[in-house]
């Protein structure tokens, strides 16, 4: 009884996050939604592209409306190198603008429905939320643009009630590499590992880290990360359940889950992505303590040197931090910072394939500061104009 | 190799000097680990850890006020050495 309470709440939590198709009619017939820039992204950038497509539409400067839909990193890549149409009639999301929806929260409301247009519809930007070369090593169109966007972290989460805090990289291939015979306790029911399937990126994210190839993955493959959440909340042996899931997916999720601290090969403890289990601040990914992380990459097309679509350009840029014309009437780094993703300008690491060795980096321009501001506490000196040391920006004194 | 983080704790400091050594002298399989377990709550830094780290091993080591977990678990299959036998088919 206890397990079907659980699996009905379960149930009910994933209807009230899905996206409301009340209003399914043709995009293009949606009073409002002006300048469409249409997305594929990763189901791990849901939470960023709500809240940005809610901020965009309410840009003063220029505003833009986000009308997207998630799969799997892998197919995102595809579908944008071969331009394949999203079929008409496929139901895709957009946010409501304040005008429509006041009290709308990208954090917890259900995003509104349309239809992609007769004709169907090449996705402007697609998303990958791993290094591309994990997906297909083929050489990209040269139509087709590539810009690394914020840093996405993975972790292993377990029920709250699992009194595990940590997995090594030795038992990680074990429980996954060999399930039930890996003999890595307390993982060792394959009926309680909870993955995803091989198009997606928190699978080949962690395959990269654990030296196990997504095909090769023992487990239950889950198509979407709400599954996983669900899974793992509604498991009845939370000691032996273990799932893979997107960072900012189990950051809106630490009420009823835990993520386990992570010890990579050769490394000496394990860590979490944050500087504690209750902290959101990514020190351990930006610092490379935690390993288990990839930059996503956001791809739009382009002719002969200009984009196809100036607003979607727009968009990638800003997602990649760079400079955009005009300014939005938001704060870009809020908005990463809010959804768990790492600004590529406040870290300290990088890689330059998926699960590869770190190194050091210094961002042209460093965040660090306002990001710090934005997820902890920043000790930074705060500056109007100058800074006795460093650089003045975003009322920061950053390094550089 | 960057030098390691001596504070307090010269026997410790000599002990991961030791395992790293090891460490580099290992297959990628291999590898040292604490020998002692549990969660180490935020604090200083211990002894083991590299205070202007540039490598990966040394990056992934850095000193750190982080909390950490030391585990050392119990893998049958783990091969002498610390070495993983290949994955099932």
């Amino acid at each position: 009884m206890r397990t079907l309470a659980i699996s009905i709440l379960a149930a009910g939590a994933i209807a009230a996050a899905l996206p409301r198709a009340a209003h399914a009619v043709p995009c293009d017939q949606v009073p409002g939604l002006a300048n469409p820039v249409y997305l594929q992204v990763g189901d791990t950038q849901l939470a960023l592209m709500k809240r940005l497509a809610r901020a965009l539409r309410d840009s003063a400067p220029r505003p833009v409306s986000l009308v997207f839909t998630t799969s799997g990193s892998c197919t995102n890549i595809r579908t944008i190198y071969d331009r394949t149409a999203i079929p008409a009639t496929t139901n895709v999301q957009y946010a409501p603008s304040i005008a429509e929806n006041p009290s709308w929260d990208p954090a917890t409301s259900p995003t509104l429905t349309c239809q992609v247009p007769a004709g169907g519809k090449v996705p402007d930007v697609a998303n990958s939320a791993l290094f591309t070369s994990a997906c297909t090593t083929e050489t990209p169109p040269a139509t087709v643009r590539h810009v690394q966007g914020p840093v996405q972290a993975y972790v292993m989460a377990v029920p709250k009630a699992s009194s595990q805090t940590a997995i090594t990289f030795e038992e990680a291939y074990f429980a996954f590499g060999f399930g039930m015979a890996g003999m890595a306790a307390p993982w060792v029911d394959e009926s309680q590992l909870f993955i995803r399937t091989v198009t997606k990126s928190t699978l080949l994210a962690w395959a990269a880290n654990i030296s196990v190839p997504a095909d090769k993955w023992k487990g239950i493959r889950r198509d979407g990360s709400s599954m996983v959440v669900a899974d793992l909340e509604s498991s009845t042996s939370p000691e032996k359940a273990l799932g893979i899931l997107g960072a900012e997916v189990y950051d809106s999720k630490r009420s009823t889950l835990k993520s386990l601290a992570f010890q990579a090969r050769g490394q000496y403890a394990a860590y979490w992505p944050d500087s504690t289990p209750t902290a959101f601040d990514k020190q351990n990914v930006r610092d490379g303590h935690y390993t288990v992380w990839s930059p996503t990459i956001w791809m739009d097309t382009e002719a002969g040197g200009a984009p196809v679509n100036a607003d979607a350009r727009y968009v990638v840029d800003m997602i990649a931090g760079r400079s955009v014309t005009p300014a939005p009437a938001f704060d870009m780094i809020a908005i990463i910072a809010a959804v768990g993703l790492t600004p590529d300008c406040a870290m300290g690491v990088k890689r330059s394939f998926e699960g590869g060795p770190l190194s050091r980096y210094q961002p042209a321009e460093s965040c660090v500061c306002k990001y710090e501001s934005r997820v902890a506490q920043s000790n930074c000196a705060t500056c109007t104009t100058t800074c006795a040391t460093g650089v003045c920006r975003n009322g920061f004194c950053e390094v550089r | 190799m960057q030098a390691l983080h001596v504070r307090k704790a010269p026997k410790r400091a000599l002990l991961a000097i030791l395992s790293l050594a090891f460490a580099a002298a290992c297959s990628e399989d291999g590898g040292a680990r604490p020998k002692d377990a549990g969660i180490d709550a935020s604090g200083p830094p211990d002894a083991s850890c590299f205070e202007n780290p540039q490598t990966h091993a040394e990056i992934i080591n850095a000193c750190t006020t982080a909390q950490k977990v030391l585990k050392k678990p119990n893998l049958p299959l783990l091969q002498s050495g610390g070495a993983l036998p290949p994955l099932p088919p």
